[in-house]
């Protein structure tokens, strides 16, 4: 096991930041701790590695206790903070060179890993670019690139995406997946559901300080009662036809979004083809009709009740 | 050692680079240098006027003060001292070489020093023709005014601690709760301890290096030729340039203000030494010498003034180690309490 966390209490007077969290971490595994906004995932993080202190739990990374003084276990993390942190007078080459220094004395090998970072996360051309002249993804793959040049085992990458354009978001994750290929487990914070399905193996579904439920994602969504979706958009419809849909095998609910209805069916055959023949017998046009599976954030929705935004 | 080289490297040029930096290090000095020159110097009567001391004409040291270059000696009886002392002369010396004056200022001192290097050379019984007394003064003649040497010796006093900047710089960078960096490099192997001594060691340098500008910009710009003892005003300096780390480090450390507050509260404080020690107004000073004599010796500005002043200018060296060791003090109080805010391994909240 790579990381354990146990029972992990962190108070901020009297908020409960962290309350009884659970995790563990596989070795090889990219884990993603998927909630909203301030539901801990940050404050998770900085108390496995021993920046913040804790009221109660206990933490082992590398099978050994984690402290501020644990230099060995330190030589083998990589962190990608939530905000860019470099510093803001050195350039791209300087800043990556100087974090790798921290971890690696040989010159030759530090040359070496600088050069490798600096061409995985594309900044060839920048290098002698200040951070103020990077756009705001380039900055970002900066950010990784301090925290990734040593080769760690393990990486925590805390919400590396956010504010990031199309392009440097989709460099940043393929970037992600080749860093697992090639050993390093990591620890994928996110309150984007789509990057948390691209990309991990498993995830950690918190809310309030708690871990809800853990699983692959197959698992997550197994746990949950909707099986379908079918997205409809009705030309005109009333609201005693919609009524009448419920009664359709399998339908769970029926729920208007803008222009469209989306019916949630659980796990039941024949789905789609019972929902035509109702659009049949009660002569209804449709403009469009496609199924979804049910995404993570069905799963957040029905374990906790809420949508999971942004 | 291979870490802290490549610490000081990384954080000199960080530093350096910075546009704070080499604004409140480098130019607001030599835009401050340049205003004392130009306004003090257009309203302060320009030329120091000789010396007029009054001396028993039987008195045997007369002779001596009659040698020295920049004093015009006058003869007067006992009886006519306290008329005298109203217009003509600015202190009389008495045969046990007691002096006597009506108020106290820059040329009272001057002849309180002469007087008391006579003593010293009586004791030691070593003959007067020995001392070149003008050449320990000629400086303060030269001068174009003995309160414009106050001044510029209380502004580089003054930016002698602006390592306060760097000071408080490289606090916040190894702090995770004042910092984005400071959690970053909290998590690396790197030694709190190495980093900090690291950023100490930039910052002395940098803040040197900018204090050298200012000096050579003082000669040689501005002509004003400040130093003639070289090796106890370097140390002074150094003193000075070790106090304002420390302090940069102690406000870096004992709160967790913003960034730019703190730099406020450094501004604040070392002008307000500087204020105190003579920069604004060389009258302040001399008020509070007289007013409250322990603010002079406890303002960490006002002793690197104060014996800037006298040994450049008044060849005296006498209170350069109680200086020092004031000085030093801070110091050690400042590192000292800092450690024990800086020690905390892990935070509460970042």
């Amino acid at each position: 096991m790579v990381i354990k966390v146990n029972n992990l209490v962190k108070r901020y007077k009297e908020l409960i930041a962290l309350d009884h969290f659970n995790m563990e971490v596989k070795e090889g595994e990219i884990l993603g701790l998927l909630g909203p906004n301030g539901c801990g995932k940050t404050t998770a993080v900085n108390c496995i590695l021993s920046l913040l202190s804790f009221d109660k739990g206990e933490i082992e990374v590398f099978g050994e206790k984690m402290t501020p003084n644990t230099y060995n276990i330190k030589r083998q993390i990589g962190l990608v903070p939530q905000e860019v942190s470099v510093f803001n007078n050195l350039n791209v080459k300087e800043n990556i060179d100087y974090f790798c220094g921290l971890y690696v004395d040989d010159k030759n090998v530090r040359k070496q890993y600088v050069e490798e970072a600096i061409e995985f996360v594309g900044l060839k051309d920048y290098v002698k670019f200040y951070p103020k002249k990077l756009s705001g993804g380039l900055k970002r793959r900066l950010n990784i690139a301090c925290g990734i040049v040593h080769k760690p085992k393990l990486i925590f990458l805390d919400e590396p995406t956010v504010a990031v354009d199309a392009q440097s978001r989709n460099f940043i994750l393929n970037g992600i997946k080749k860093l697992n290929e090639e050993g390093s487990t990591i620890i994928y914070t996110t309150h984007y559901l789509e990057e948390a399905e691209m990309l991990c193996n498993r995830i950690i579904i918190m809310d309030k300080g708690r871990s809800l439920v853990s699983g692959t994602i197959e698992e997550l969504k197994s746990m949950i009662t909707t099986s379908e979706k079918i997205v409809v958009g009705f030309l005109d419809i009333e609201d005693e036809v919609i009524e009448n849909m419920k009664s359709i095998p399998h339908v769970i609910d029926v729920e208007r979004e803008g222009e469209d209805y989306i019916i949630k069916f659980e796990n039941g055959i024949n789905n789609l083809a019972n929902l035509l023949d109702f659009i049949k017998a009660n002569n209804l046009t449709y403009t469009k009709l496609h199924s979804q599976l049910p995404s993570l954030n069905d799963v957040f929705l029905e374990l906790t009740g809420k949508e999971l935004r942004d | 050692m291979k870490n802290i080289f490549r610490n000081c490297i990384y954080q000199g040029k960080n530093l350096f680079r910075d546009a704070g930096f080499s604004f409140w290090s480098l130019i607001y000095p030599l835009i401050m240098a340049v205003f004392f020159y130009i306004t003090i110097s257009g309203v302060m009567n320009l030329e120091l006027e000789n010396i007029n001391v009054g001396i028993d004409s039987e008195n045997p040291i007369s002779y001596i003060l009659e040698e020295i270059e920049f004093l015009n000696v006058h003869k007067v009886h006992e009886d006519e001292v306290f008329k005298k002392l109203d217009d003509e002369i600015d202190a009389f010396i008495d045969d046990d070489l007691n002096i006597k004056v009506k108020e106290s200022g820059i040329n009272q001192t001057i002849i309180k020093e002469v007087v008391e290097q006579i003593r010293q050379m009586k004791k030691l019984n070593r003959p007067f023709d020995k001392y070149d007394f003008s050449v320990d003064y000629i400086l303060g003649r030269n001068q174009k005014a003995n309160s414009l040497v106050i001044v510029f010796y209380s502004l580089i006093a003054m930016v002698s601690t602006y390592g306060v900047f760097a000071g408080i710089e490289v606090v916040n960078l190894i702090q995770a709760n004042l910092s984005n960096i400071g959690a970053r490099i909290n998590i690396t192997p790197l030694k709190k301890s190495k980093f900090l001594l690291s950023g100490v060691i930039v910052a002395l340098l940098l803040n040197l290096f900018a204090n050298s500008i200012l000096l050579i910009f003082i000669k040689y710009v501005l002509k004003l030729n400040l130093f003639s003892e070289i090796k106890y005003s370097a140390i002074l300096i150094i003193m000075g340039n070790l106090f304002g780390v420390a302090l940069g480090v102690f406000i870096g450390s004992s709160n967790k203000k913003s960034d730019s507050v703190k730099i406020i509260m450094a501004i604040t404080i070392t002008l307000f030494l500087s204020f105190a020690s003579g920069m604004m107004n060389p009258q302040i000073k001399v008020m509070i010498d007289e007013k409250a004599p322990i603010l002079g010796k406890i303002n960490p500005i006002s002793i690197i003034t104060n014996n800037l002043y006298r040994i450049n200018l008044l060849n005296s060296t006498k209170s350069v180690g109680e200086g020092i060791l004031i000085l030093s003090l801070y110091c050690v109080a400042l590192i000292f309490t800092s450690y024990i805010f800086l020690r905390g391994k892990n935070y509460d909240s970042i």
